[in-house]
């Protein structure tokens, strides 16, 4: 059936088709060229990064290094859950971090049902829309993003990329050594619903909670300046 | 989905008697177009990007076998099984015999207009599968029994306390408020987190599928369809074939249109991007993934004068925007896809003989096409299928007649003229007192809801004009 069905389909559009060789295809679509981004309410790259992370419902916070990272996660932690449990992906970046000065307790693998929190560190952060991006793998299942009540994010400072565009072309060089993956998720915000009385909520299936953290050497004021104008969610 | 659209008049009178719905609905009418203005005036020129997208797409559809061809092998190089599909049967009966193969016994169903078109669930749920749609728009109207009355926010036109009822009845859960919005939503959020965990089979839609990598984009806020793609051992992606697009960089162009039109957000939850089975020393996902590629006279489409039909990205702005969808509401359409795109496209997919009504629900106001991202010319499609009707003399016989009386005397000026004269003049002293009317003779079902005001002295337009003209030309 369905062989015969494809080879109809093939041949009606090619009947309509002018025939034309790939490369003229090829030339004719570059010279398209891509949309423009969006505008961001920040030149900076972080600062806008940052502000669009927060108008995503998401809270935020800084890292001078990986210690830092791990301390800020630890207080997160401590505050949401009373709890030091976390579970994460087996990321060589995530393993080599100093847990134990931060007091946190890494379970290195796929989340559950059933747990509340769980950390990615993210391959890319994007300015344009406020999203972090991660590719499904072991460094970070895709279940991870989805299952746990909270969702925590490490992002360093050099993976913030302006624009969409160059999100996929960081993907495409990326991808380009370790293959394509299973599944490349941009995710901007908790998960949220406004399907009832057109009234918006969060947690509608996934994490209730995104806390990002941006790792590196990033002014105070880059922060203060980013939360300028966007109300805190509440 | 079984067709009503030839019920359209009863059922739109109907829903105008509703009032608590219209009311609801009226509120769509206003917020929609608010949020989905600013986002587009926040984004920049959005004109230019709506005008890029349109460039694109006809470079596609020109060379639709080439980039066809380049998604399937990409995907199919991924670890995908691709399938085409002529129609709503051959869908329906390619998703069972998957879930079958796998002895399935649970489904958990992202949100996919196609399926809807297709009737999917009921065939799966005769065989005897639990299918659980999971969006949660779309899961209270399928506990509700009903069909979606919007593309986007399917079960918009239920208020709070309906869906508290409908969960009480539904989940049995002992005693408890059920009062406010976020307590339903964490009900449901409990009830179906369990059904992704159980699930065999996850099925979801497309917003659009990336030939050069074999990949498809999946848009939602929810995460509902990320968790149908992430946990269940097997996935189907059900979409039809002209959803493809040559690059990634053309579907972040889409979606920046997309959520800007659909919702007013500025960026959704999830964009997603699945591209196949668990690779070798991945931890999770699905083992085997299906792409199921639906014709259903889509071809026919693109080889008629409608082919622009085909580039909706179902973001709903030309619902939210018109006034008659926001009078009457999604069910007065009869079938999946309401409004000015559902007006345009049931005839098409169904039959015109059977949906005629609806092009002719179109006042041509022209507000569908000012804002549809995709540029699609909607009031002219609609003025065309009005056309179609007529040639294939689907309207009835005193209506024919009369536009066939209306042509004849615009064709003769002069006694047109005269005519319209005599009616202005002999209405205005009829209305004189008054100053409207409340029922004119031929025109029972226009002043029935509303009055018409009577002319004021000074004649016909064309009258005052000419005087006007006459007096110098002079612009008042
Ligand atoms: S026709 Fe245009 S406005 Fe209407 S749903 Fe499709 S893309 Fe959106």
């Amino acid at each position: 059936m369905a062989e015969s069905v494809r080879a109809e389909l093939f041949a009606r559009l090619r009947e309509q088709e002018t025939a034309v060789e790939p490369e003229q295809i090829a030339l004719a679509l570059a010279a398209l060229g891509h949309a423009e981004p969006a505008r961001t309410p920040h030149a900076d790259v972080h600062t806008a990064f940052l502000a669009n992370v927060l108008a995503n419902k998401g809270t935020v916070e800084l890292a001078r290094d990986r210690g830092a990272a791990v301390q800020a996660i630890g207080r997160y932690l401590y505050q949401r859950f009373r709890t030091h449990k976390l579970v994460a992906g087996n990321d060589p970046r995530l393993a080599a971090m100093p847990w134990r000065d931060g007091g946190v307790l890494p379970r290195f693998g796929a989340a559950e049902n059933g747990d509340s929190a769980a950390l990615s560190y993210a391959r890319l952060g994007v300015a344009e829309t406020g999203a972090i991006v991660t590719y499904t793998g072991r460094a970070n299942p895709g279940r991870n993003n989805l299952l746990p009540e909270d969702h925590l994010v490490l992002i360093n400072r050099e993976d913030v990329v302006a624009t969409l565009e160059d999100a996929w072309a960081r993907i495409r060089h990326d991808t380009a050594a370790s293959g394509w993956p299973r599944g490349i998720q941009f995710i901007a915000g908790p998960s949220s619903t406004a399907d009832v009385e057109a009234q918006l909520v969060m947690g509608a299936h996934g994490p209730r909670r995104w806390h990002v953290i941006l790792v590196g050497d990033t002014p105070a004021e880059v922060l203060a300046q980013a939360s300028e104008g966007v109300r805190a969610p509440s | 989905m079984k067709l009503a659209s030839n019920e359209f008049l009863q059922a739109s009178s109907a829903a105008l008697l509703e009032e608590d719905k219209a009311q609801r609905r009226s509120l769509i009418g206003q917020f929609l177009p608010l949020a989905r203005d600013a986002a587009a005036s926040a984004y920049g020129d959005f004109d230019a990007l709506r005008a890029h997208m349109k460039r694109v797409r006809r470079h596609t559809m020109t060379h639709l076998s080439h980039y066809l061809e380049q998604f399937e092998e990409a995907a199919v190089q991924h670890g995908n099984q691709v399938h085409f599909v002529a129609n709503a049967e051959q869908l329906n009966s390619k998703v069972l015999s998957i879930c079958q193969a796998h002895n399935a016994r649970r489904v958990a169903k992202g949100k996919s207009m196609v399926t809807e078109e297709t009737g999917l669930n009921e065939l799966l749920l005769k065989a005897g599968l639990d299918v659980l749609e999971t969006d949660l728009g779309e899961y209270i109207i399928q506990q509700a029994g009903e069909t979606p009355s919007h593309i986007v926010g399917p079960a918009l036109h239920k208020s709070l306390a309906e869906i508290r009822q409908l969960f009480l009845d539904k989940h049995k859960l002992g005693d408890r408020e059920l009062e406010t919005v976020s307590e339903v939503v964490e009900e449901a959020r409990g009830v179906l987190r369990e059904q992704f965990l159980a699930a065999d089979v996850g099925i979801i839609g497309a917003n659009a599928l990336i030939a050069e990598h074999g990949t498809s984009m999946l848009v939602t806020n929810e995460g509902n369809g990320d968790l149908c793609a992430n946990l269940p051992p097997v996935l189907i992606v059900c979409t039809t074939f002209e959803r493809v697009l040559p690059r990634a960089e053309d579907a972040m162009a889409l979606q920046r249109l997309l959520v800007r039109s659909a919702t007013g957000q500025p960026q959704t939850c999830y964009t997603s991007f699945y591209t196949g089975p668990r690779r070798e020393d991945d931890v999770d996902g699905p083992l085997e993934t299906h792409i199921i590629l639906l014709d259903n006279r889509r071809s026919d489409i693109l080889a008629s004068d409608y082919s622009e039909m085909l580039d909706c990205i179902r973001c709903g702005a030309c619902l939210n925007h018109c006034p008659i969808y926001i009078g009457v509401g999604g069910h007065a359409y009869g079938w999946v896809y309401p409004g000015p795109m559902g007006s345009v496209l049931t005839p098409l997919l169904t039959s015109l003989e059977q949906a005629h009504h609806l092009p002719n629900a179109c006042t041509s106001c022209g507000r569908c096409a000012e804002v549809c991202p995709a540029n699609i010319p909607l009031p002219d499609l609609l003025r065309d299928l009005r056309q179609d009707e007529s040639v294939q003399q689907l309207k009835p016989a005193r209506w024919r007649n009369g536009l066939r009386l209306h042509a004849w005397l615009l064709r003769h000026p002069g006694l047109y003229r005269s005519l319209t004269g005599w009616t202005i003049s002999v209405l205005g002293l009829l209305g004189k007192r008054r100053g409207a009317f409340r029922r004119l003779p031929f025109a029972g079902g226009w002043t029935g809801q509303r009055d018409v005001p009577a002319p004021e002295g000074g004649g016909t337009f064309m009258r005052q004009y000419a005087a006007r003209r006459r007096r110098g030309g002079k612009r008042g």
